[in-house]
């Protein structure tokens, strides 16, 4: 039986877009979510602002998308791996809770040598970071190869002085 | 002929009937909300005396509503953003179509008209039949998407009408012009002089190449926003129209949009070959098969540089936004665009490679076919080599890592970008020798032409080549900007051989006229494939242009807090474009269909 050319076409047509479909089904499946708001408490510790601190950076802070910790060869952003260790020897006079809310508030204000400036200021949209949240992310970045001094009353320079801006248009 | 009319209708209904079938399959499969049975409880008593207190109360509480603005409303089970996601994807399919195909024709008349050639004026006629009803679907899905969004994103839509208040009565006045110059353009073939006509294509190209520069000044706001202060307010319409992603996705749609219409067209020619009854319809349609997909492929090989540039801006704007597409949430994207973009380039190369059988003396050149082909597929499988490897727990330990110690290194930017670069030098040599086929030069300067054009080859494959492997062992910011001097190379490789080229086969000696019908019926299958292939595509670029921005509708500025507001699986999305792609092609056969009914013969003179 001759197969009408219409039918050769619809059944190529529809060949080719199920092949396309199975390719995009072969692929790692992951849904991205709006990263969740931690509630923080001016009573937390050292040990629970370093906790949220680290899940700030996976989640809202979006830290992750670009910096990695232990991994070295060329990388795009420097490894946070010992950051808290250097962070009070970078930049001449501040001390390493300064320095790290001054790369967080500004951060082409001191760009590691070898590397592009490119992060976007972390209180600012679309990240919008709180006060708050910066001091917790200070937290677990202290903690990485130093000890954590910083707690949720530490003024830090830049800071804001309150909620993150993300969203302030239109909802 | 009553009958075949019949069972066309018949057929055509099942077709649709079949495509929404299908589209609703892939469209339900996920997040759908679940399904609550209702309780099963016994009837309250007295129940007509319950239902009538509940009727009373409603109407009581129906009189004393407060006005609410709503932010969002529900579309029926698919949701309103898979629902805006599969118009707008249908609006800007056939907007480009129409977009793109008045530039060929155009080009198409204007060669006939230098050359005195009635042919090329009969080409361009047949692609402009396709216009008119493409013409009015682009209308009806835009008006469709409009209304959806004003009844879905009320507050969102209201926000965008007030950044660009300005813009939307000169895209109306523009609207009507295009319409103006199509029907003029289309109606008026051959009852105006040639000047005339031209003048009127031009028309019809401009004013339709700035309806899309407006449309795209809304989207790409939408991406990467400017001219507004942080809260959102309105500081300069011109700022929030020329804002970082507009001029590349300008240009970068200008580019896509030709390769899509042109391969399309080709479609359709291959559609009217396949039915063709007589060698001379064979023909006709042959060529313009041969034209549309010669179109597309132009189009098609600076597509990439046009792509880093648009992706270069994006990092400008926001490396956030950058790292997420190429390394975060949609990295795996580009493994199935990398699929994708392989399939295209070896099915134009095959289309190319079946195309010299056309012309007597084509063996001189098919002998080179296999390396071409051994070349395509080592890059094509390079490309779309992952950096990281879905694995077992036992796999990923024997390997040492997600990434294999091998092919991981494959799966990198040295590696794709040289793959990308040797793949369009590969097409471009394809094409080349598929010009030359039955022709040989008569120039005095052949032999050093020749020289030439494979030392330009060479160099600009070595630099290409070698800038890759020495991506390797540099920083990161040093890596990135080797991407430019490859492009380099290769677009001044490719602009260089074709000036050689042109010069050297001027007054060529012809040893085979190419004899056009005279093709295997599977390339014409081909060139629908390319078709399909670029059309889904088209909708998978679209989603990731869109689906970068997250969570926002309007990035960093209007947060998104709809039910919708996360990035689907890339299942999920593939399964919507599918969807998208089906609908299309059911509707362009339609388009199809009806360019076909002009050469039928009227409706009497058949009876009689």
């Amino acid at each position: 039986m001759r197969v009408p050319v219409v039918v050769k076409i619809a059944g190529l047509t529809l060949a080719t877009t199920a092949f396309y479909t199975y390719v995009g089904q072969l692929v790692p499946q992951k849904e991205v979510h709006p990263p969740v708001e931690i509630a923080l408490s001016k009573e937390m510790g050292p040990d629970e602002m370093r906790r949220v601190g680290r899940q700030i950076m996976e989640g809202k802070g979006l830290c992750f998308t670009c910096h990695t910790v232990g991994k070295s060869g060329a990388l795009r952003f420097p490894d946070l791996e010992g950051v808290g260790a250097r962070a009070g020897n970078r930049v001449p006079g501040l001390s390493d809770v300064e320095y790290l809310a001054q790369s967080l508030y500004q951060p082409d204000a001191f760009v590691v040598e070898g590397f592009n400036p490119g992060m976007p200021v972390i209180n600012r949209p679309p990240i919008g970071l709180t006060d708050d949240e910066i001091r917790a992310v200070i937290a677990y970045l202290q903690s990485l190869g130093g000890t954590t001094t910083v707690t949720m009353e530490t003024p830090l320079p830049g800071q804001a002085g309150g909620e993150g801006a993300a969203g302030a248009a239109p909802q | 002929m009553r009958r075949k009319a019949l069972l066309a209708i018949l057929l055509a209904l099942a077709g649709f009937a079949a495509t929404v079938a299908i589209s609703t399959v892939l469209l339900r499969r996920e997040y759908r909300p679940p399904v609550a049975s209702p309780a099963a409880g016994e009837e309250a008593s007295p129940r007509e005396q319950a239902l009538a207190e509940i009727a009373t109360e409603k109407a009581k509480s129906d009189r004393e509503k407060p006005y609410v603005e709503a932010d969002y409303r529900p579309f029926p089970r698919i949701g309103s953003r898979t629902a805006i996601w599969v118009v707008a994807q249908l609006h800007l399919l056939f907007a480009a179509f129409v977009l793109a195909v008045p530039l060929f024709a155009l080009i198409i008349e204007y060669i006939g008209y230098r050359k005195r050639d009635p042919r090329y004026d009969r080409l361009a006629h047949e692609f402009t039949k396709l216009l008119s009803v493409s013409f009015s679907l682009t209308a009806t899905f835009g008006a469709a998407l409009t209304f959806m969004l004003v009844i879905l994103y009320p507050r969102f839509t209201s926000y965008l009408v007030s950044v660009f208040s300005l813009t939307f009565l000169p895209y109306v006045l523009l609207f009507f012009l295009e319409a103006f110059f199509l029907y003029t353009y289309y109606y008026g073939w051959g009852k105006f002089s040639p000047r005339v006509h031209l003048a009127l294509g031009l028309g019809l190209n401009l004013v339709g190449t700035a309806i899309m520069f407006i449309a795209n000044a809304w989207l790409t706001f939408m991406t990467s926003p400017a001219g507004v202060s942080e809260h959102g307010a309105l500081i300069s319409t011109w700022e929030a129209v020329a804002n970082f992603t507009w001029m590349p996705i300008n240009v970068h749609r200008m580019i896509a949009n030709v390769a899509f219409g042109g391969s399309v067209a080709a479609a359709y020619a291959a559609f009217k070959f396949l039915g063709a009854t007589s060698d001379e319809d064979r023909a006709h349609y042959d060529w313009m098969g041969y034209i549309g997909n010669f179109v597309a492929i132009c189009a098609f090989l600076p597509l990439p540089f046009a792509g880093y540039w648009l992706a270069k801006e994006i990092y400008a704007f926001s490396q956030t936004m950058g790292l997420q597409m190429m390394g975060g949430a949609f990295s795996w994207l580009f493994i199935i665009q990398a699929v994708l973009i392989g399939n295209l380039f070896l099915a134009a190369n095959y289309y190319l490679w079946l195309g010299m059988g056309r012309i007597a003396g084509a063996g001189e050149f098919q002998k080179y076919i296999k390396y071409l082909l051994i070349l395509i597929a080592v890059c094509f499988a390079v490309w779309a080599t992952p950096r990281s490897i879905l694995s077992t727990v036992a796999e990923i330990r024997a390997m040492g890592g997600s990434a294999h110690p091998a092919l991981g290194f494959l799966g990198v930017m040295s590696a794709k970008n040289t793959a990308v670069n040797i793949l369009i030098l590969t097409t471009y040599l394809s094409f080349l020798l598929y010009r030359r086929t039955g022709k040989i030069a008569t120039v005095s300067w052949a032999r050093a032409g020749n020289r030439a054009q494979l030392a330009i080859f060479l160099v600009a494959a070595s630099i290409v080549v070698f800038l890759g492997v020495y991506g390797y062992f540099v920083e990161a910011r040093v890596r990135i900007a080797f991407s430019v001097p490859q492009v380099l190379s290769v677009l001044l490789a490719m602009v260089s051989v074709t000036v050689i080229d042109v010069f050297m086969f001027r007054h060529a000696r012809s040893t085979g006229e190419a004899r056009w019908g005279r093709i295997p019926a599977i390339s014409q299958y081909v060139l629908i494939f390319i078709a399909v292939s670029f059309t889904w595509l088209m909708g998978l670029m679209g989603y990731v242009r869109s689906g970068l921005r997250q969570h926002w509708h309007v990035y960093g500025v209007v947060r998104d807090t709809s039910p919708d507001a996360f990035t689907p699986t890339l299942g999920y999305a593939t399964r919507v474009v599918s969807a998208t792609v089906l609908v299309f092609f059911l509707l362009i056969g339609f388009v199809f269909w009806l360019a076909s009914l002009g050469g039928k013969k009227d409706w009497g003179s058949e009876a009689s």
